[in-house]
């Protein structure tokens, strides 16, 4: 166990505030909450591939931090029209 | 421990404490607007400095260029994410957005 990967077991413990809203809050207050959970998700994964010593881990922090983009102007535009 | 480990080790709890901070934030603000403000140092800040602190770890490696370009990702991300979701809270509550008064005249 090293400094990153005891950093990314802290960090995951943001994700219970984020839950708690996304349950709890206003359906744009929950998408808040899903968008602050993939910021979080994404820095999770920056530390885990640099705490096992696997490069090719970073792609899915590279990726996550795109689709959280897609995910939250597609949820945005859906909330502003639709639901 | 050298430096470096120092470092990196500082640059890390620095980033994880703002991240913390920010999902507190979240929770606890009234409206979506205020919880709004909390993504912005959550998804620019905190990635710096875990970036940097993978750049010291390894340099200008692959691991260093993917974490860089990670954090620029979410630093570019993050405003148009909030701006959407300010204006798609904003049309739920009036039922409309106002047109600028400039373009009407």
């Amino acid at each position: 166990m090293n400094v990153w990967l005891i950093a990314a077991t802290v960090l995951l413990a943001g994700l219970i505030p984020c839950g708690v809203v996304m349950l709890r809050g206003s359906i744009v207050e929950a998408l808040v909450g899903l968008q602050m959970a993939g910021i979080v998700q994404t820095i999770v994964l920056l530390l885990l591939a640099e705490g096992f010593h696997r490069p090719p881990f970073f792609d899915l922090a590279v990726v996550l931090a795109l689709l959280t983009l897609a995910a939250g102007l597609v949820f945005a535009r859906m909330l502003e029209r639709w639901v | 421990m050298s430096v470096s480990s120092v470092a990196v080790a500082v640059l890390i709890g620095i980033g994880v404490v703002i991240e913390l901070a920010c999902c507190i934030g979240v929770l606890v603000m009234d409206d979506a607007y205020d919880k709004l403000h909390y993504l912005g140092p959550a998804a620019i800040v905190g990635p710096l400095f875990i970036a940097a602190a993978v750049v010291v770890a390894e340099a200008l490696s692959q691991a260093g260029i993917k974490a860089l370009l990670t954090a620029v990702l979410l630093i570019v991300a993050s405003p148009v994410l909030s701006h959407a979701t300010a204006r798609a809270l904003y049309i739920r509550q009036r039922d409309h957005i106002e047109l600028d008064p400039r373009s009407q005249s």
